[in-house]
Order: C-alpha cells, then structure tokens, then sequence
C-alpha cells in the first residue's frame, strides 16, 4: 500500500528543471532511496516531501492527505522527521533541548519528555551525554544526535537528506548497518537520498536512481544491479562493459539478440524489455560486468561467446584483479578473484556469458 | 624568527609604548593624586562614588546605555530581518541609508535634529501653523531626545552585526526547526535570534559604550549629567579647581574601566559562542522569502522612515548652510552664500588643520599599521598577540580618555602638547585600530606562496614587501585607509583638549561656532561641508571596493 505518493511532482529554480514531473510511490514501513549524481533532483524531490520547497506542479499525498492539492500544508504540520547533510544540530542548545525541541512544541509533559530523550539517546548509543554542547562531539556523534532529533517524536515518515555524506569512510560504513537496523526496527516509512551507490545498495528496500530531474529506474537493489533499465543506470551503478555493437537479428523464439562488435560477428545477448522494439541494423550497446566475464588459457570447449585476445594490463585491487583485455582493440575490463599468472601482452580466451550480455541505449 | 622581525616589533611595541600605555598610565596614576596633599590614595574614587552628584552621573550614564541599547535594538532587529531576509526592491540604497549614520559626524545628528525638532523648530512650527498643537512639544530636550539622537547614530552597529548574522547562519538550522514543527515567531525566537547572537553582540557592546564617550549630545542638548559630559567640563572648563579636576579624570578613568571591561566580556563571551564554522557542507547564500504583500509594505514604510530620519540630517544641514537668520520659520527664507565665504575666507584654516592633522595622522597609521599586520600574520614574534590586544583594546578607549590623558602625559616633562604635531599623533592614537584590522584581513587573503616566491627568486624580505606584498595589499589597505581618514577628520573627543588657538580643525569650529553664540549657520555649513567631503571620500572608495555598502561595511567599530 502506498503511504507516500508523489504525483507528477515538477519543480523548477527559475529556468533550471529540477524534477520533471515524477511519479514515485513509498510503500508503509519501506526504506526507500533516492539516487543519483549531484543535480538529478533527489534532493529537491525530498525537500518537497518534507515542504521546504514548493513544487509548480503535482500533489504530495501522505498517509492519504495531500499536502498541496488542498492548500500547502507546512513542513511543521506534515508529522515528519529529517535528517539533514549538515546536520543541522543547533549549536547554541545541550543535547538534551536538540532533542527535545520538537516535543516541547508538541505540549508532551515534561517527564515523558525526560523519558523519550534518554530512550532515544540509549538507541544511539549517546546515553550520558544530555548536557553536552554539539561543539563538544564528534562529526559522527552530531550525525546521530540528529537521527535522535529526528526519531524521538514517532514521525510518520523520516526523511535522510544525504546523512552520512560529512562522514569518513569507515565511519560511514559503520552508522549505515546502523541506521537501516534502527529504521527497520521501528518500521518507520524513510526516504534516503544520497549519491554513493553502495550505501544505496546496502540501505535500500527499493531504489529510485534519478537523472537530471527524471525516474530513470525503481527497484530492488539487486534487480537495478543485474537489469538496468538502460546505459545510464548501468553505468552509474557498478561497472560495465560497453561494447559498441550494431543489431544482427532477433531470435523469434527466445528474444535474445545477436549483434556484430569490433571484434566478432556474432556475439549472443540475452532477451531484455528493449529487445521487443529492436531492428536489424540498429547501433546499440553490448553490455556485460566485469565479473561476468570468464578467462581462460587455453579455449574451452562448446561455448558461446568466447573470443580470444590480449592481455593489456593488470590492477590489483587486494581482494581482486582487474584484467584489461583488448579484444581486436575493444577494451574489456575482467575481473578475477585469484592471482593469474599470466603476463601482459600474453594471448587469453575470453567467455561473455550471453544471459548475462545485455543490450542497453 | 629573523633578527629583523625582532627589531621591528620592538620598534612598533616603543611607538604602542610612548603613545597608548605610558599617556593611559599616567592618567590612571593621576586619578590617584591626593589634590590637597600631594600625597596618593584612593580618595579621589572614595569621593566620587560617596558625592550623590557623581554617583548620579554614573548611574546616568549606565540608564542612557541601557535606553540606547533597548532602542537600537528593538528597532535594529526587524530593520536587520528585512533587508537581510525579505526579497525587495532598492535593498542597495536601503541599506546605504541606513547605515550612513557610521560616516556622519555624530555632531551633525544633533545640529540637524536641533533645526528640525527643537522648540521652535521646523516641525514644531509647521504643526502649530496648522493648528494641531497650540504649544510646541519638547521633542528632544532631555533623556528621550539624548536616547533617540544616540539610537539613530548607533543603529546601523545593530543592523550591521545582525543583518550579517541572519544571511549567514546556515539555513539549515532554521528548516530542522521548521521540520520539528516549529513555525514563524517561535522558530525566529528559538533558533534564529540566539545562533545570532554573536554578531549582535559585537555590535551591541559597541552601541552600550557610545554613552559613556559621547560627551557632546549631552551637552549640545542641555544635559551634563553623564559621565562623560562632566569630565569634559570639569577638565576643560574647571581645571583651577583641583576637586573638580581629580572628579573629572576619575570619571574618565572610570568611564574607561567600564568601557574595556564590558569590551573584553564580550569578546570572551563572543569568542566562546562562535557557532560560525560548527556546520559544514552548505551552499545556499542565506534564505531570502518573499513575504506577503501587507508585510512587504509595512517593511517598506519602515524603512522609509528610518532613512528619512538619516536623511534629515545632511538635508537639514544643507539647508541651514545655504541660509541666514533661519529662526521661527519652517523652512529658511533668507537665502545666501555667506556661511561658506565666512570659513573659506575667514577661516580657511580650519579647512586647512583638518587634512593637514588627518593626513600626518593617516601617514603615521600607514607607517604603523603594515608592519603590525604584518608581524601579526606573517611572523612568529614572541609578543604579537598582545600587541595586537593592546591596539585592539583602543577601539573601547572613549576619545575623551585619550584626550585628556594626552593633555596630562604631554604638557610637563615631555612638552609635546606644546607643539601642533600633538594633534595628529592624538588623532592616531586614536584611530589605530581601524587601519590595523583592514591591512590585518588584507593581509590574511595575501597567499604567502606569492612572497615567497619572490624571495626564491632572490628578492629580500623589504624588498618582495615593496614589489610584491604592498601592490597586492594595495586595494584593501586603500579602504582602511579612506576610513581612517575619515573618521580622523571628524574626530572631536581626543582634539577638542589639546587645540590651542589656530589648532583648530572643522569639528572643533563647528562646536565653537554653537558654544560661542549659536552661530548655527556657520556650524551648518562647516558640518555640511564635511558631510560633501566624506561623502567624496566614500565615492572613492566605493570605486576602490565595490559599493559604498562595502565602505562602511569595513568600519565595524567605533
């Protein structure tokens, strides 16, 4: 069931588009994300779910209340909770007034309030620290202090404008499995924008990758990962071949493609949305992971897609390699787990698994 | 560190030596003088504090502080919110309005509102020549008159302080309230007014002590009950009764004690509240709203009438310049060229004494200032900080206690009051600080890698200073030293105890103009004419430094 819709959102600063009427649906309890580069749109989307921006166009409907169709409803009577890039912890209040700033408003008698702030403060780990100035933490105690701020009055929906972006990277990694446990936990209805795809991948329930104010894909972190919707999402999300390739012919029977490259004739791609409207002839791209991507010495018996070529160079990255090989000049990027002892310049055989070969624009 | 930087810091610290700490010693050493015995104690300050009359002024003096901060800010803190906040039209000119009275001459303010809300004053006249009123009203004769003069002319500290204030907290801070559920007065009250309260304060202090060193409005407008009034007349007019000497320089001294003490109190409390710096990762410039359409025009009224009351003062002024016998009319009948052919041809050489002091003062401010700003940035000077406290301690010293330690220090032993070059010293003394700050910043956005650099390439340290370091100092250093020139050539509190005659400068002749016989068209036209030659000044700069908003944004201090 949808507890937050946003329909046809559009929202521009004077001539600059900043999201072009968007469609998007938060499920009850879900943690969704909003990705994308800097300027896609995420955080404008956020912000006028929270109502500190006014879109031109579209409705927010929240817990089946809309919060611009009929009047702007002001971001302190939407019953959320956010989470700002900077923090946003008030500097000249303790801990305990940061926390405690919105139930005050609220009129919540003074020892349920005592009670809330030290049961908030416990779920994140800052118990004993009520009196402190913010000056006085740290870049990660401040980020949780406006978590704290953001939790303690039982928000319908939790908004997380970009929270860990001020944070370094181990840190950041930590307070992710963090934050999505606490989320989880509570059940509350999130929206997260950030820009780093791996905190997407690890923190999402579903995904929205966004691209100069437009939905390029919803979906599973996995279903993102292993279908992009096209060559902007695939490249924005992990690495990718792109092979340069131009459509051979549609396969009546399975719907997988071939295609000719720079390298072959032939190269089998497996059956995809796009592959419905395809043509003969047509210029698109050949796609495939590195680590979808198989190597061998000698060539291995019966497979398809299997080409050989040169090894141009190697990185070791620690817990894996990454193997440059030019096929007939097309770049591929591989990577194996284990030490390869090949050199560069040596001949290898290369395996692109045709399931897992796909055509993107 | 270099042998060179030693030396010069010792040179710069025997000027601060001779110039601020042994004059200011010998004033405090003074107020312990027994008068009647020769003898020392406290007893100057025991009496003091015991005689009701003195204690009156004292305490005076602390309500006139109080009234003038209430007022300024009460009247400072929407007019800050609106041109930092509100999106409208004309927000340049506004706030060159506003903040014009930092570059007028106190003493204008005063002769201005005097023509137009004395007794029988412009205002006055026109309400009774319609009937509205059958006696006219005392609109400024007395403590109100004093706090409005004062709140006019302290205002734009306000302003200043706070309107930077509110562009620059991050916006942040206020949408998280916004968020919590707080909305308009409560989120304003809450989060906006205190994360500004450091740069009110540094403001506020400042408007706090303006009483305790404006020791003319009072008396212009019949009020010598203040602090610094009576020192000014029991040292100036009294000096051959020892009492009401030793009572005047305890005022000075105690007047100085409250000035430095309420300074340093907030510098510490300023410095330890720094929310600035706290947020990181914002890149909004400040929230600028469009307010409603009844808000919008109740904030342009509002500032209209604030500028209109700043533009009363050169308008008047002008007027009463170009005029003669302008009595128990609205508006001057008498039209004539007199005033200004009476100063050029009869006193030019008050013109004259006016730039000749400001200009050996700011040669003497250029010479000084640099080299300070300098070891203060560029060096590791055992001592450097307490230089730069020492110097930036002056801008909390009222003239008043520069003048007249000047006059004790300076007159036996080292007989330098005797000769005229003690007036531009005293009126670099006094102004030390404002030169200092600007070459300070200045300085601190010069890259060292370009100094160095040129020393690689085999320069000396004096000379990458002069090829490389001044010409690139060269454009900030111009807007201090413009500011100081100004503000040296309005500077009466230090000048009017060490003139003798033709020491005269245009501030001194306009207070004697008034004091004589009230001469009001010459004093006008004198004030007028500074007005036109500060104005020019600030033209200047304002070509220099990009808007004469900018100009008078350096001077933050008075």
């Amino acid at each position: 069931m949808a507890y937050i819709e946003i329909q046809n959102l559009y929202k521009r600063y004077k001539k600059v588009v900043a999201v072009n009427r968007i469609q998007l649906e938060v499920n009850k309890g879900e943690m969704l994300t909003l990705l994308g580069p800097s300027g896609c749109g995420k955080t404008t989307t956020l912000r006028c779910i929270a109502g500190l921006e006014k879109p031109e166009e579209g409705d927010i409907v929240i817990d089946g209340k809309p919060m611009l169709s009929q009047g702007f409803v002001p971001p302190s009577k939407r019953g959320i909770g956010m989470v700002f890039q900077n923090y946003a912890v008030w500097p000249h209040m303790k801990l305990f007034s940061n926390i405690a700033y919105g139930l005050k408003i609220q009129k919540v008698p003074k020892p349920e309030i005592r009670d809330r702030v030290h049961q908030v403060l416990e779920l994140v780990g800052l118990s004993g620290l009520e009196a402190r100035y913010p000056a006085q933490l740290s870049g990660g105690q401040q980020q949780r202090v406006a978590l704290a701020r953001a939790l303690v009055s039982n928000p319908k929906v939790l908004l997380l404008d970009e929270p860990l972006s001020n944070l370094d990277a181990k840190l950041r990694e930590g307070l992710r499995f963090e934050i999505k446990s606490l989320v989880r936990r509570m059940g509350i209805t999130s929206v997260y924008v950030t820009h780093d795809q791996a905190e997407a991948m690890v923190i999402s329930d579903r995904i929205v990758v966004m691209e100069s104010g437009n939905v390029m894909q919803i979906g599973k972190p996995q279903d993102i990962y292993k279908r992009p919707a096209n060559k902007f999402v695939a490249d924005f999300i992990g690495t990718m071949n792109f092979i340069e390739a131009e459509v051979e012919e549609i396969l009546k029977d399975s719907g997988a493609v071939t295609v000719r490259t720079g390298f072959s004739e032939r190269m089998l791609c497996r059956r995809s949305d796009a592959s419905v409207s395809l043509q003969p002839g047509e210029k698109v791209f050949a796609s495939i992971r590195p680590e979808d991507v198989d190597v061998f010495a000698e060539p291995p018996q019966g497979r398809e897609n299997m080409y050989k070529g040169t090894l141009a160079h190697k990185a070791y990255l620690g817990n894996f390699l990454y193997l440059f090989v030019s096929l007939d000049g097309t770049m591929i990027r591989v990577q194996v787990s284990h030490h390869m002892p090949e050199e560069e310049g040596q001949e290898l055989y290369l395996v692109l698994h045709p399931e897992k070969c796909m055509i993107l624009f | 560190m270099s042998r060179g930087n030693l030396i010069l810091a010792g040179a710069l610290w025997l000027v601060v030596a001779f110039l601020v700490i042994f004059p200011l010693s010998i004033l405090v050493v003074e107020s312990f003088k027994i008068a009647e015995t020769g003898g020392w104690g406290i007893d100057n300050y025991l009496e003091f504090f015991k005689d009701t009359y003195y204690f009156k002024t004292f305490a005076n003096t602390l309500l006139l502080s109080t009234l003038v901060l209430l007022t300024t800010t009460l009247f400072g803190v929407p007019l800050a919110y609106i041109l930092a906040r509100y999106r409208h039209r004309g927000k340049t000119i506004f706030t060159a309005l506003i903040l014009l009275p930092i570059v007028l001459p106190a003493f204008a303010g005063v002769f201005a509102f005097i023509i137009f809300f004395g007794k029988y004053g412009t205002l006055n006249l026109i309400l009774m020549d319609i009937g509205l009123i059958d006696t006219p009203i005392n609109f400024i004769y007395g403590l109100h008159g004093l706090v409005f003069i004062q709140s006019l002319h302290m205002l734009p500290f306000i302003v200043l302080g706070l309107s930077a204030g509110f562009t620059n907290i991050d916006p942040s801070f206020e949408e998280a309230a916004e968020v919590e559920g707080a909305s308009g007065y409560r989120r304003f009250f809450t989060i906006t007014l205190p994360l500004c309260t450091p740069s009110y304060l540094a403001g506020a202090v400042l408007v706090f002590l303006w009483p305790f060193t404006d020791w003319l409005t009072p008396l212009i407008l019949g009020q010598v009950d203040f602090l610094p009034s009576i020192s000014y007349l029991n040292i100036a007019y009294h000096f051959t009764d020892l009492h009401r000497k030793y009572m005047g320089i305890v005022a000075v001294v105690v007047s100085s004690i409250v000035c430095i003490s309420l300074f340093l109190l907030a510098r510490w409390w300023v410095e330890r509240k720094k929310y600035t710096g706290l947020s990181k990762g914002t890149t909004s410039e400040g929230r600028v709203i469009e307010p409603s359409a009844p808000v919008k025009v109740g904030a342009y009224v509002y500032m209209v009438l604030v500028a209109i009351l700043v533009l009363l003062i050169p308008i008047v002024l002008g007027l009463a310049a170009f005029s003669r016998r302008w009595v128990f009319e609205p508006l001057p009948t008498y039209w004539t060229l007199e005033n200004f052919r009476l100063i050029l041809l009869e006193s030019p050489v008050l013109i004259k004494n006016s730039f000749l002091y400001s200009g050996i003062a700011l040669i003497f401010g250029i010479a000084f200032g640099l080299p300070v700003a300098y070891l203060i940035v560029r060096t590791r000077v055992p001592g450097k900080d307490a230089l730069d406290f020492v110097i930036t301690l002056m801008l909390a010293f009222p003239g008043i206690a520069i003048g007249v330690s000047y006059l004790l220090a300076f007159w036996e032993g080292i007989p330098l009051a005797q000769y005229w070059i003690i007036m531009p010293l005293a009126l670099f003394a006094r102004r030390l600080p404002y030169f200092l700050r600007m070459a300070h910043s200045s300085y601190l956005q010069l890259d060292p890698s370009l100094e160095e650099a040129s020393e690689v390439s085999g320069a000396g340290k004096l000379r990458t200073f002069f090829s490389i370091s001044l010409p690139l100092l060269l454009k900030g250093v111009l807007v201090g030293v413009v500011m100081f020139f100004i503000m040296a050539f309005q500077e009466i509190s230090t000048a009017v105890f060490l003139y003798k005659g033709g020491w005269e400068t245009l501030p001194i002749g306009i207070y004697l103009n008034w004091h004589r016989g009230m001469e009001f068209g010459i004093a006008a036209a004198m004030a007028f004419l500074m007005i036109v030659i500060t104005f020019i000044l600030l033209l200047i700069i304002s070509r220099i430094g990009g808007g004469v908003l900018k100009a008078a944004w350096g001077a933050e201090g008075k």
